[in-house]
C-alpha cells in the first residue's frame, strides 16, 4: 500500500517536471524547427511543428545575408580579451586586498563596493560622453574635443568591462580562505609579492577563474546595451546588435532569422552543455553574500 | 630601495582595476547627479535649471507610465520566477533521475541572449502565422497582435522575462534546498509530519535567507528591464511596455536630452538603492 502510494507520487513528480520541462523548452525547439523550414512551407495553409524538408541551407543563407563574419569577429575579440583581462586583474585587485597591507586599503575597498550598488544603465550617459571625450583617440585634442573618442572602437566595449566591483570582491574573498601560513613559508623562502601571486595564487584560483570567467563571458557576449550606445558603424557590430539589426532587415524572413538567432546563441549553448556543472557554480557563487 | 617598492608595489597592483572604475562608474555616477539638474543637449554646454528636471517628471505622463510599467513587470515576473522556480528545485532535490537534464532545459532559456528571446518569441507571437496564434486558432480561440495590442503587450513582454528568469530561481534554490539537513525530515516523518507539513515547517523557514536573496537580486533586476522591450516592442504599442531604462535611453539617445534622461537614470539609482538598503538592514541578520 505504503509502495504504491510511493510509485504514484514519484510519476506525478515526473508528469509535473516533465511538463515544466517541456514547456520551457517548447520555444527553443520552435526556434530550431523553424530555422529549418523552407520558404514554401511558410506559404502553405498546413502548418506543421517538424519541418517537412529538413533546409540546412537556411543557415548558410542567413549567415550570407549579412556581415556576419565580421560581427562574430567584433564579438570574439571583445569577449576574449574582456573575460581573460578582467580575470587578470580582478583576481590581481583581490589578492592585494586580501593579502597585502598598506595605508588605505579599506577605504578603497569599500569605494569599490558601492560599485556594486549601481546599475550600468544609470551611469550609461556621462559614460557615453566620458568615451566621446578620451583625449587623443578618435581625432580628439588633448582636451578630448573635436573627435569622437572611444566611440565606435573596442576600447569602449572592452575597457569598462576589464574592472568590476564583484569580480575583485569575490577574488578578495576567495584568497582570504588561504591559510596565511602559505605567505608566510613562501616569504622564508625568498618569494616576493609578485612571485606569491604567480606562483601561488594564480595556479589555485581555478574555482574562482571558472566562475567569474562564465559570468563574464556570459555577460559580454550577451551584452546588447553598451554595443548599442557605444558604436554606430557597421564594422564594429557586435552579434547581439547585427542580429537586432538582421531582424529589422529581414523582418518577415523568419526562418532565417530562426537561423541567425541560432547561430549567435550556440556558442553559449554549446558552452553551457559542456561546463554545465561550473555553471551551475557560477550562478551560486554570484549569491555568495560578504 | 626595496622598501620603497614595497610600498608602492600593491597600489600598483590594484591601479588598472581602480582607474578603470573611477573613470568609468565614480565618475559618471557624480556625472550623473549634475547632469540630472541641467538642461543638457550635447550641442551646447550643460545650463543649470535645479529641480527643473525632476519636476518635469511629475507631470511627464510618459514616464510615469514607464514607472507603472516596471512595477507591473516587476510583481509580474518575480511572481512566476520565484513560484515555479521553487517548485522546481523541490520536485528535482527528491532524488529525480536525469535531473541534470531537466536543469538544463529549465536553465537553457537563462544563457540566451536577451536579443535571442526576443527574436525568438517575435516570432511565437507573430500575429499572422506565429505558432502561438496558430495552436489557438486549431482549439477554436480567436487570435490577437499579442505585441501590437496596448492590453496584450506587457503581459506578453512579462510572459518572455518569468521565461528567462525561471531557471535562476531553480538553481539558487536548489542549492538551498541541498542545504537543509535531511535528519530534519527524518525527525519530522518519525513524529507522522505528511509531507505538505514538512514542506511548509521545514523548507519553507529553511529557505528564508534563499528566498531573500532571490527577491532582492530578482527585483533589482526586473527594474533594469530594458533589452527585451527594446526589440519586442520599441516600448510601444503607445508606450504601453515602455520602461524607466527606455525612457532613459529614449530621453538621452533619441531625443539627445541628455540632462532629464540623467535625472531618470537618478530614479533607476535611487530604487536601487532602497532595495539594496533594504536588503542590508533585513537581509544580512540571516546567513545563506
Amino acid at each position: 500500500m505504503k509502495l504504491q502510494q510511493n510509485s504514484l507520487k514519484r510519476s506525478v513528480i515526473y508528469a509535473v517536471l516533465i511538463l515544466i520541462a517541456v514547456a520551457m523548452i517548447m520555444p527553443l525547439l520552435i526556434m530550431i524547427f523553424t530555422s529549418l523550414k523552407g520558404d514554401a512551407e511558410f506559404a502553405s495553409e498546413v502548418k506543421t511543428f517538424l519541418p517537412k524538408e529538413w533546409k540546412f541551407s537556411n543557415y548558410i543563407l542567413a549567415l550570407q545575408a549579412t556581415n556576419w563574419a565580421v560581427y562574430f569577429k567584433n564579438s570574439f575579440i571583445v569577449t576574449v580579451i574582456a573575460v581573460a583581462g578582467s580575470l587578470f586583474f580582478n583576481t590581481l585587485s583581490g589578492y592585494s586586498f586580501a593579502r597585502l597591507k598598506f595605508k588605505g586599503r579599506d577605504m578603497i575597498f569599500i569605494c569599490l563596493l558601492l560599485g556594486l550598488m549601481v546599475p550600468a544603465q544609470v551611469t550609461i550617459i556621462p559614460q557615453f560622453m566620458i568615451m566621446k571625450s578620451i583625449p587623443f583617440f578618435g581625432g580628439n585634442d588633448i582636451w578630448g574635443n573635436g573627435g569622437n573618442g572611444w566611440l565606435d572602437t573596442y576600447a569602449s566595449l572592452i575597457i569598462p568591462e576589464l574592472s568590476g566591483a564583484f569580480g575583485i570582491f569575490f577574488a578578495r574573498q576567495f584568497y582570504l580562505s588561504f591559510p596565511k601560513e602559505l605567505d608566510e613559508a613562501a616569504e622564508i623562502d625568498g618569494c616576493g609579492i609578485l612571485m606569491r601571486y604567480f606562483k601561488i595564487y594564480l595556479p589555485m584560483s581555478g574555482p574562482i577563474i571558472a566562475s567569474l570567467g562564465i559570468l563574464k563571458t556570459v555577460a559580454v557576449w550577451n551584452d546588447f546595451f553598451h554595443p548599442l550606445v557605444f558604436t554606430t558603424k557597421e564594422a564594429m557590430r557586435t552579434v547581439q546588435l547585427g542580429l537586432s539589426v538582421f531582424q529589422g532587415q529581414y523582418s518577415v524572413a523568419y526562418n532565417l532569422q530562426m537561423a541567425a538567432t541560432m547561430v549567435v546563441s550556440l556558442p553559449l549553448i554549446i558552452m553551457f552543455f559542456v561546463f554545465q556543472k561550473h555553471f551551475v557554480q557560477s550562478l551560486l557563487s554570484s549569491s555568495v553574500k560578504g | 630601495m626595496k622598501k620603497l617598492y614595497h610600498t608602492i608595489l600593491p597600489y600598483i597592483l590594484i591601479l588598472p582595476n581602480i582607474l578603470i572604475y573611477a573613470v568609468f562608474v565614480l565618475l559618471p555616477l557624480v556625472w550623473v547627479f549634475y547632469l540630472s539638474f541641467t538642461e543638457y543637449s550635447v550641442i551646447s554646454p550643460a545650463k543649470w535649471i535645479g529641480l527643473g528636471n525632476y519636476k518635469a517628471m511629475l507631470s511627464d505622463s510618459i514616464f510615469q507610465k514607464a514607472m507603472m510599467n516596471t512595477m507591473l513587470y516587476w510583481v509580474g515576473t518575480i511572481i512566476p520566477i520565484m513560484f515555479i522556480g521553487l517548485i522546481v528545485a523541490v520536485l528535482l532535490n527528491s532524488k529525480v533521475r536525469g535531473m541534470a537534464a531537466f536543469r538544463a532545459a529549465v536553465y537553457l532559456p537563462g544563457i540566451i541572449s536577451s536579443v535571442a528571446v526576443a527574436l525568438t518569441w517575435l516570432w511565437l507571437l507573430n500575429p499572422t502565422q506565429g505558432p502561438i496564434n496558430m495552436f489557438l486558432e486549431l482549439l477554436g480561440f480567436n487570435t490577437l497582435d499579442w505585441l501590437q495590442n496596448t492590453k496584450t503587450a506587457l503581459p506578453a513582454v512579462m510572459v518572455v522575462g518569468a521565461w528567462t528568469g525561471i531557471g535562476f530561481a531553480m538553481i539558487i534554490y536548489l542549492s538551498g534546498l541541498q542545504g537543509i539537513s535531511d535528519q530534519l525530515y527524518e525527525a519530522a516523518s518519525i513524529d507522522g509530519a505528511s509531507a505538505v507539513r514538512q514542506f511548509f515547517a521545514i523548507t519553507i523557514p529553511m529557505l528564508k535567507p534563499v528566498t531573500f536573496f532571490l527577491l532582492v537580486t530578482v527585483t533589482i533586476r526586473s527594474f533594469q528591464v530594458f533589452d527585451l522591450v527594446y526589440v519586442l516592442t520599441g516600448g510601444g504599442p503607445v508606450n504601453s511596455t515602455t520602461t524607466i531604462v527606455n525612457e532613459v535611453f529614449k530621453a538621452g539617445f533619441q531625443e539627445y536630452k541628455m540632462g532629464y534622461a540623467s535625472s531618470l537614470a537618478i530614479i533607476l539609482l535611487l530604487i536601487t538603492m532602497l532595495i539594496t538598503l533594504v536588503n542590508y538592514r533585513y537581509g544580512s541578520k540571516q546567513d545563506v
